[in-house]
């Protein structure tokens, strides 16, 4: 028995550099210009995960990105940690797509690889953090999902009890291959590439999907194939206020929580 | 001309800095109070292909290079500059292996060393001084089939913990350089300095009395033994202790750009001050500078250059990157005032660590000698 796995990553600016990042006025985007990209990090927590698995019952680990030229970057990133397939889904049609125009050529491009029994990806990015290519990919391909995933307790190689964390608690949800998970950071520690990895991971090909290679529709991608449309780009300045309640220890607290009840914060 | 690092070096960057910030950061402090040679880490560097860096495949390590090897050690002394420090000592011992070792010394030596399951140590400098190395006292007497070793070593890196040490000794009046394993008889490991920096690395004191070693623990040619240990000083030594300097220097150079951002006086943080932004502008002019001395060294190496050839280029990278290092931690503890030699902001550490690179490799006298002879000649 072994098992395909899919993990879904995504290139995003590194979260270190997003104080430098502006807002065109003009064109309503952000400048990324210099600012340093990487792998979000959920989605190397789902990379680690579908390593992991691949490590436990075998199989193969293929790891799909849609994005520009350079966003095989992170593909090459993903094959120095130990993936065995890289897919970098590139076109200029897909340019401007919002998550579910995102989601359909993922799907596209996933049954284009043929077989697969699991499809990891993290639960949301960085700088989009909708969270809802999971789902929506999940869907699209006519198979269950369960999202913010922090533990997998595999029963045999098909059924599997995930927990999946909520508010204030979790719940565990028994399911079947193939399915849909996305991962929270909690689910694993993610490993760092050894050298000969790295090595490796640049002679690797990495494969090219454009919009007629995996079939789809025009209409269902870029940014005419987006349902949503970002109406307005702005910087939000949030202010913080400060009040300084003086007196001893014991008296000072009874007043702070009373002010805190008072502004329902508590 | 092409000054960029491949993608390959620019991943093992990303790979080493997110080790150093994740494992190294944390724990720094503990390591310098604790002093202990931190085994686990040495182990995990192994397992990341860090300590074989620069050795060949065929013998356990990963055959990346010179400028990856200044890479890894300069990601990890922005850190930690004693692990930096554990690269440029352990090395010395693998690379007398790797250039002058018989394939089956490789095998049985190179391997092990590689996977950080042994560590290597290179004795050279006497109490006669490391700057006059053919005034060495040590003695190595053929008697039948077995070399009977009488001398003394002093600040030998790693000796307190090296499981070979690869010793240079005098045959009549040749010198041969040949290595001894822990345990053996006659082989004491003396006496631990007490340094001020590089904490968790041991520096001792080794002493051979009648000590038995085989004949064929011979590394290299007869007669070339010093010869051999200089040219491993200068590769090894030399590069390790300006990439150790370069890493501390621009550790603390972030630091005090940090800080300065933060630290508000007069209503405005303390970057908005000229004074500081000359003092820093420096600091950024000569880490640059530095960086590029270490690196056209490195690449030098990798481009199958000898370090005869290039004793000049070596010898500048070290020379400059240890100065800079004290400069720039000097610099960064006047920025950060108050704060920078408390042991939080690990600024004033880095300087401990920068001035025991003084001496390592060989003095900064001795780089400007080797310098002055190539304008000589």
């Amino acid at each position: 028995m072994s098992l395909d796995i899919v993990v879904c990553i995504k290139q995003v600016p590194d979260p270190e550099y997003f104080s430098r990042i502006t807002i065109d006025p003009v064109k309503q985007t952000i400048r990324r210009d210099g600012i340093p990209t990487i792998i979000n990090p959920l989605d190397k927590h789902a990379l680690e995960e579908g390593l992991k698995i691949k490590e436990k019952f075998s199989g193969k680990v293929t790891a799909v990105t849609m994005g520009p030229p350079s966003a095989r970057e992170v593909l090459e990133e993903a094959l120095a940690l130990g993936i065995d397939d890289a897919v970098l889904l590139c076109d200029r049609a897909f340019a401007g797509a919002d998550t579910l125009a995102t989601a359909y050529p993922l799907a596209s491009g996933i049954k284009k690889l043929g077989n697969f029994d699991l499809i990891l990806c993290g639960n949301e990015t960085v700088d989009g953090a909708t969270g809802q290519v999971g789902p929506q990919l999940a869907e699209l391909l006519g198979i269950p999902h369960v999202t913010f995933v922090n533990e997998i307790e595999w029963t045999n190689e098909r059924d599997l009890i995930v927990k999946s964390t909520l508010e204030r608690g979790y719940m565990k949800l028994q399911v079947t291959l193939p399915v849909l998970l996305s991962v929270v950071k909690e689910i694993n520690e993610p490993r760092l590439p050894t050298v000969l990895g790295i090595m490796e991971a640049t002679e690797k090909e990495i494969k090219f999907f454009n919009a007629k290679d995996i079939d789809v529709r025009e209409g269902t991608i870029g940014l005419a194939g987006s349902p949503t449309r970002v109406a307005d780009v702005f910087e939000h300045k949030s202010k913080r206020k400060g009040e300084i309640i003086e007196g001893l220890p014991e008296d000072a607290v009874k007043r702070a929580v009373k002010r805190l009840r008072e502004l329902k914060a508590i | 001309m092409d000054f960029s690092f491949t993608r390959q070096q620019e991943m093992l960057r990303n790979m080493v800095r997110e080790f150093a910030e994740k494992d190294l950061a944390s724990i720094a402090l503990s390591l310098d109070e604790r002093g202990e040679f931190p085994y686990d880490i040495i182990k995990k560097m192994a397992q990341l292909g860090l300590v074989g860096i620069v050795s060949p495949k065929e013998y356990g390590g990963t055959e990346m290079g010179h400028v990856a090897r200044m890479i890894a050690i300069e990601e990890v002394s922005r850190i930690y500059p004693p692990l930096g420090f554990f690269f440029q000592a352990g090395h010395l011992g693998m690379y007398m292996f790797q250039m002058f070792g018989t394939d089956e010394q490789k095998k049985k030596y190179l391997i092990p060393l590689c996977k950080a399951e042994k560590v290597a140590c290179t004795a050279v400098t006497e109490q006669s001084g490391g700057s006059d190395p053919s005034a060495m006292q040590t003695t190595a007497k053929l008697v039948g089939d077995e070399y009977i070793i009488n001398g003394r070593k002093v600040f030998i890196t790693l000796g307190g913990v090296a499981d070979i040490c690869c010793f240079v000794a005098k045959t009549d009046d040749k010198f041969n350089a040949f290595f001894v394993e822990k345990g053996t008889p006659g082989y004491v490991i003396g006496r631990k300095e007490n340094h001020t920096g590089m904490r968790c690395i041991p520096v001792n004191e080794l002493i051979f009395t009648d000590c038995k070693i085989p004949k064929s623990n011979l590394v290299g040619q007869e007669g070339r033994g010093l010869v051999a240990a200089l040219t491993v000083i200068a590769s090894i030594g030399r590069t390790g202790a300006a990439g150790i300097a370069l890493g501390a220097g621009r550790g603390s150079y972030e630091a005090a750009v940090k800080f300065a951002k933060e630290r508000e006086l007069y209503g405005k943080p303390i970057i908005n001050l000229q004074g500081l932004q000359f003092m820093l502008a420096d600091m950024n002019v000569e880490i640059e500078a530095a960086k590029w001395l270490c690196y056209y060294a490195e690449w030098l190496l990798d481009q199958g250059k000898s370090t005869r050839e290039i004793s000049s280029e070596i010898s500048r990278a070290k020379l400059f990157s240890c100065e800079v290092a004290i400069r720039t931690n000097i610099k960064a503890i006047q920025i950060l005032g108050g704060y920078g030699t408390t042991a939080e902001y690990h600024v004033a550490r880095r300087l401990k660590d920068s001035i025991e690179l003084l001496s390592a490799g060989g003095t900064q006298e001795i780089m400007r000698v080797t310098i002055g002879r190539n304008i000589m000649a």
